[in-house]
């Protein structure tokens, strides 16, 4: 890293310098991480490796919402659009034109790239809550459509795949797929951060006007960090429609993922590398546990609205704000926040 | 489509536009005032019309008459909900006032279906099927009602914020913040006021739903998503606008629903983005750029 960069006018990302010594360390913890997470099948199978495996599909689709919601600033709350599509993309052309699995992956992907730039197109020109339900009816049309046009998705019988080979090595598969895709995210993100793309989002959300003036082709820089947080979402479709061998509109389409998504990315911290995956960590880990020890059945939707409702009041510019010490984890910090936004 | 079909569907259209009207009012004054886009109005609309469900089915009240009960226990709800929670967070960023919403819905729909079921439940009052016919159109009695009292209710609504202290003070808030404070307005309480005035108008349209839909926990997202359509077509802040829009979107419900049944919502949601790329300003001619 050059000096330059230091003295770059725009705060570029909380993770920026990876080279200095708080930074340094948490590189360490990361890869320490990741290492634990490589050989974590080795010793775990069953409940876990399921859970890790959507833990990670969300992890990538965090990842993918941080471009466009994170460091864009725009409010996209339809990017499960974008996964159900990527499961039928892969789904249909495994069934119908009997491709691989690889070929039709990147069948659903281009399909979501597609919806994502003749949709970002004209809706990236709308802001604030325009945009945000625009995208919502768009997600919901997407899915009605494919769970009504029966000739062509199945309808609501919806599309059954061909199981993995070997089946017995079917959880482990899927679930390094899951990592190697996160890890994937995760280096885009550091590498696109550092070009001049990256710094076009944060100049987006900054200030949109003054990025135009700038110089700054604001438009394809909207309508690509929105097409790339459909590749992510798109790829995590794809694995998870092999992974289930069975994809259904109702699922796929459930907006309880782009909640999801939101909530780990904004716990997490918006607008950084690690943020979106740290915070689908910790929010899926902390619901499964919830669910696993506490006899709560059915209130797991109240669950996850409490705990919305817990991270927006206290922590909205999520835990890196703590993590990269900008600010120290106290009770007084976190009452700052509630100071600053209430009337 | 025969011209009988086509009569009945006007009629049908217009009926259904009184109480979406109804709905979608409550949403704009939160919405223009506010700022926010509360995706919990249409679990509001839900709690409103289960009150009448429960009031019905088990003390045998009227379900016009339980209205104004549903009203004042939503007018409640909606002022803690607005004063002890999203004042906290309400000059945050969009996103969080917007997740904050989306979460009470999650919430009170998730209890809603803990406690009482997801089954469909309908209020059968004696004369829910009663109706008249004009020619062969026919024109049931409980939505006949349900629209002239939406209309009513609006009506009040306009007079209220016109003529009363809180409307003024309410209005003003919405115009210039900074303004209304220095005249003493205390701005908390206004937001609350304000809140819990959406959330009543919501409990209302919900008892008039009740009476000639059927009702389950999960009815107010589709609510919600059709008050947004309706303050986008009619243009925001304004109580004509709103009703126009209204009038609009249940002509489109109502037609779409006749011709392609299964892809209903689909349509009026693919009308809505058509509409937001077409005109980014609005059928009213408002400006949707901030």
């Amino acid at each position: 890293m050059s000096a330059d960069d230091k003295k770059s006018p725009i705060r570029l990302t909380r993770f920026d310098g990876l080279f200095r010594d708080r930074q340094r360390t948490m590189l360490g913890l990361l890869i320490g991480f990741f290492v634990f997470l490589f050989i974590f099948p080795l010793f775990a199978s069953g409940f876990w490796l399921n859970t890790l495996t959507l833990l990670l599909l969300l992890a990538a689709m965090a990842q993918g919402w941080n471009y466009i919601g994170g460091y864009t600033g725009y409010a996209a709350f339809g990017n499960v659009a974008f996964f159900g599509i990527g499961a039928y993309g892969t789904a249909l052309s495994m069934t119908k034109l009997h491709w691989p699995f690889f070929p039709s992956m990147l069948v659903g992907v281009l399909a979501a790239i597609v919806f994502a730039v003749g949709f970002g197109l004209p809706l990236l020109r709308l802001k604030g809550h325009y945009f945000a339900i625009a995208t919502v009816a768009l997600a919901t049309a997407v899915g009605e459509v494919a769970d009504s046009w029966t000739n062509f998705t199945g309808g609501s019988a919806g599309v059954t795949l061909p199981f993995f080979h070997p089946i017995q090595l079917s959880g482990q598969y899927f679930y390094y797929l899951s990592l190697l895709l996160v890890i994937g995210g995760i280096l885009l993100t550091w590498y696109l951060m550092k070009r001049k793309l990256g710094y076009s989002w944060v100049a987006v959300r900054e200030d949109e006007d003054a990025a135009n003036m700038m110089g700054i082709n604001t438009t394809w820089s909207k309508v690509i960090a929105f097409a790339l947080s459909a590749v992510l979402a798109a790829f995590a479709g794809g694995i998870y429609a092999y992974w289930k061998t069975f994809v259904l509109a109702e699922e796929v389409f459930k907006i309880d993922y782009t909640l999801q998504m939101i909530l780990a990315t904004v716990l997490g911290g918006p607008g950084t590398v690690i943020g979106p995956f740290l915070g689908a960590f910790i929010y899926y880990i902390l619901i499964t546990l919830l669910v696993f020890f506490l006899p709560i059945g059915q209130l797991h939707a109240t669950i996850l609205g409490v705990i919305i409702i817990l991270v927006m009041i206290f922590t909205p510019k999520g835990i890196m704000d703590f993590l990269s010490g900008k600010k120290k984890l106290t009770w007084h910090a976190l009452l700052e926040n509630v100071r600053t936004y209430r009337v | 489509m025969s011209s009988l079909e086509l009569t009945q569907g006007v009629v049908n259209a217009l009926l259904l536009s009184g109480t979406l009207a109804l709905v979608a009012i409550g949403f704009s004054i939160v919405w223009g005032i506010l700022n926010i886009i509360n995706l919990a109005h249409g679990a509001f609309v839900m709690l409103g019309a289960y009150t009448t469900y429960w009031l019905f089915t088990l003390y045998g009240v009227d379900p016009f008459l339980s209205i104004p009960i549903s009203m004042i226990i939503l007018f409640i709800v909606g002022y803690l909900v607005q004063r002890y929670l999203i004042n906290f967070a309400i000059r945050a960023p969009l996103l969080v006032t917007f997740l904050l919403t989306f979460a009470l819905e999650i919430i009170i729909m998730n209890l809603a279906v803990v406690f009482w079921k997801g089954d469909l439940r309908s209020v059968t009052p004696s004369y829910s099927g009663a109706g008249f016919t004009l020619g062969q159109v026919q024109v049931p009695y409980v939505r006949l009602a349900a629209f002239i009292l939406s209309l009513i209710l609006t009506g009040l609504l306009h007079v209220f914020m016109t003529y009363t202290k809180m409307g003024n003070a309410i209005r003003a808030t919405g115009m210039d913040i900074d303004a209304a404070k220095l005249q003493g307005v205390k701005i908390g309480h206004t937001y609350a006021i304000t809140f819990a005035l959406g959330t009543a108008l919501a409990a209302a349209a919900g008892s008039l739903i009740s009476i000639s839909f059927p009702i389950d926990p999960t009815m107010g997202g589709a609510y919600t998503l059709r008050a947004f359509v309706i303050c986008v077509l009619g243009g925001l802040g304004s109580i004509p606008g709103v009703m126009m829009g209204a009038l609009l979107y249940a002509f489109i419900e109502v037609f779409s629903g006749i011709w392609a049944p299964s892809l209903k919502d689909a349509i009026a949601l693919f009308v809505l983005v058509l509409v937001l790329i077409v005109r980014p300003t609005g059928i009213a001619g408002k400006a949707f750029y901030h």
